[in-house]
């Protein structure tokens, strides 16, 4: 399991501007749905987003502190 | 040089125009997203095939270095990687789907 304030802390590390949503789908805070807002995702593609993503959390997903995540990964101006 | 299992992979998602690579079978899925692929794909009237590589670590590795996505599933329709259904049900709402399957499989 993880905090939302430490995945965001991941996050951040390559998207200091990013917004974090945390959503807890089991109640055991490892099967996670996570919004996140940034320009950093500005022309990039959604495969391309998401990779992002992927590295920024690689860590928490190798030790399993994270097991699923679902993924939004959006833009300022797309929300 | 490329590894055999690099072909297999080719070979595989040459074969098959709506590929899953997940977690299980069709009849017995190992986990909640590769099932979600599953019912994404039951919608369309389409076959698509499931390769199970948690039986198979060497092809799973190669795949996560081949596609840069550390996840399972992932998909490839008509040859070419689309993620999972985070990138797959955003498509689906742009009407971006029926027009790609249509196109792989020319009906």
């Amino acid at each position: 399991m993880i905090t939302p304030d430490v995945l965001t802390d991941y996050i951040r590390k390559s998207m200091p501007d990013a917004v974090v949503t945390v959503l807890d789908r089991t109640g055991t805070m490892d099967h996670l749905k996570v919004v996140i807002v940034s320009d950093a995702f500005q022309g990039k593609n959604l495969l391309d987003r998401h990779r992002l993503i992927y590295q920024a959390l690689d860590a928490p997903m190798k030790d399993g502190r994270i097991h699923a995540l679902e993924l939004t990964a959006q833009t300022k101006e797309e929300c | 040089m490329a590894e055999p299992v690099d072909d297999e992979i080719k070979k595989e998602v040459q074969a098959h125009k709506i590929l899953i690579y997940g977690k299980g079978t069709k009849t017995m899925p190992m986990c909640g997203f590769t099932r979600e692929t599953m019912q994404f794909f039951d919608k369309y009237n389409y076959p698509y095939e499931l390769i199970d590589v948690l039986s198979q670590p060497a092809k799973r590795e190669a795949l996560t270095k081949m596609t840069n996505w550390p996840t399972l599933p992932k998909v490839f329709i008509d040859g070419t990687f689309y993620g999972d259904t985070d990138i797959l049900d955003p498509m689906e709402k742009k009407g971006e789907m029926e027009p790609l399957l249509k196109k792989a499989f020319g009906r």
